[in-house]
């Protein structure tokens, strides 16, 4: 039988209550690590979380700085930081644990309807999962950072940044405009693909009950892998998409 | 592809919060303080310089201080030396003068005590001749008389 998620109407809106809870915990477990490593913070004497967070912080800025000047980047240290705490969070939430209910036709929380698949009477709901292996969330992260780039070439270097769409000649303009359509495509897809991915291999593996175990631990630690790599690259990506918006080389 | 367009809103707004609570509740003062980190270990740094150059300049100090006393002490002990060796010689002058002057002075008393003596004597002989001058002048009269003076003499010389 297969999972769902479970989904209810309310306000004629369709809503998915496991990426919901999923994001707030992901948000709420981020900030509690940062709040507390940040707690009793010295500048003499830092606590082991303070400097692993110290630590998260160089080497996002070593990761600005492979892209562009590190004084250029510093307004989007924060964001950086951010991200790559959420997107890796995120991407570790959906590897450990489900949490799997059957629900009936009829059934509700919190008296709104759970909506069940066409014509099955009975469901598998799954409550838990990694919010990044939702695309919507993957395409929510994506649309904060390729908006972002867009406004800040606007912004910070206008000139060439509308200039870089007809260049090296005027007729290029479409191919740039596909450029510009492709980048966000893939940084959403990438993250959201590489993520779905895992958990349906997950899932997969389980259906194999007990022999599947020594499969499971193996490819949880893939996951585990993965997941890094994927908040590591959509950084990076930011970052070096940033700096092909802000930055020009003078020639 | 199902996509629940909720999801999108959901995560924009909840990043955004996010975002918003780390920048002002844990990155803004984890940077101040890493910044400020930064700082302390350039004053550190700069104190530690600042310290090691004085020290040095002591130390160039010290020993030149303990150069310029040795050069002194030197030149103390060199004119020590020059002032004692001239005292000798002067004293020894001195002494040498002294004495010869001392000499000078013993010769020229003998001279003088001589030249008196010489003029003593000489006063008394020319009186003693002109006594005897006369005494022969006197007694040239008579023959009688001069045997009586010779014998008068002889008896005088005699009697002495």
């Amino acid at each position: 039988m297969e999972h769902i998620f479970p989904e209810v109407h309310w306000l004629g809106i369709r809503w998915d209550l496991a990426a919901i809870l999923t994001i707030l915990v992901t948000s709420i477990i981020v900030f509690v690590l940062a709040k507390v490593a940040v707690r009793g913070a010295s500048v003499t004497n830092p606590t082991k979380m303070q400097n692993f967070l110290e630590w998260v912080i160089e080497f996002v800025i070593n990761l600005i700085g492979t892209s562009m000047d590190v004084k250029k980047g510093r307004p989007y240290l924060i964001l950086g930081i951010s991200l790559i705490m959420y997107i890796f969070v995120a991407n570790m939430l959906g590897l450990p644990l489900g949490i799997v209910t059957e629900a009936h036709h009829g059934s509700t929380f919190l008296g709104m309807d759970l909506v069940l698949p066409d014509g099955e009477e009975e469901a598998h709901i799954s409550w838990w999962k990694s919010p990044t292996a939702d695309v919507a969330v993957a395409g929510a992260l994506m649309a904060i950072v390729i908006v972002l780039t867009h406004v800040e070439g606007l912004r910070r270097n206008r000139k060439h940044y509308l200039k870089h769409y007809f260049e090296p000649y005027i007729p290029f303009f479409p191919l740039n405009v596909i450029k510009e359509i492709s980048k966000p495509l893939s940084l959403s897809l990438r993250l959201y693909g590489n993520i779905f991915a895992g958990e349906v291999m997950i899932s997969v593996i389980m259906q194999l009950s007990w022999v599947g175990i020594p499969a499971l631990i193996v490819w949880q630690g893939f996951s585990m892998f993965i997941g890094a790599i994927q908040s590591f690259v959509f950084v990076m990506l930011t970052m070096v998409y940033m700096s092909q918006a802000i930055v020009h080389e003078d020639h | 592809m199902d996509i629940v367009w909720s999801n999108f809103f959901i995560q924009l707004i909840a990043f955004g919060i996010l975002y918003w609570l780390l920048s002002r509740y844990a990155f803004g003062p984890l940077l101040s303080i890493m910044e400020q980190r930064k700082q302390f270990v350039k004053e550190q740094l700069d104190n530690a310089e600042n310290s090691r150059k004085q020290a040095e300049q002591q130390f160039e100090e010290q020993k030149q201080t303990l150069q310029q006393a040795r050069k002194d002490a030197y030149e103390i002990i060199e004119q020590a030396k020059q002032t004692s060796s001239k005292q000798a010689d002067e004293i020894l002058q001195t002494a040498k003068s002294e004495a010869s002057r001392l000499k000078d002075d013993a010769v020229k008393d003998i001279e003088t005590e001589k030249n008196k003596a010489i003029a003593a004597l000489r006063g008394q002989v020319s009186g003693m001749s002109v006594m005897i001058a006369s005494k022969i002048i006197e007694k040239q009269i008579d023959d009688k008389s001069q045997e009586q003076l010779v014998n008068q003499y002889l008896n005088e010389v005699g009697s002495k």
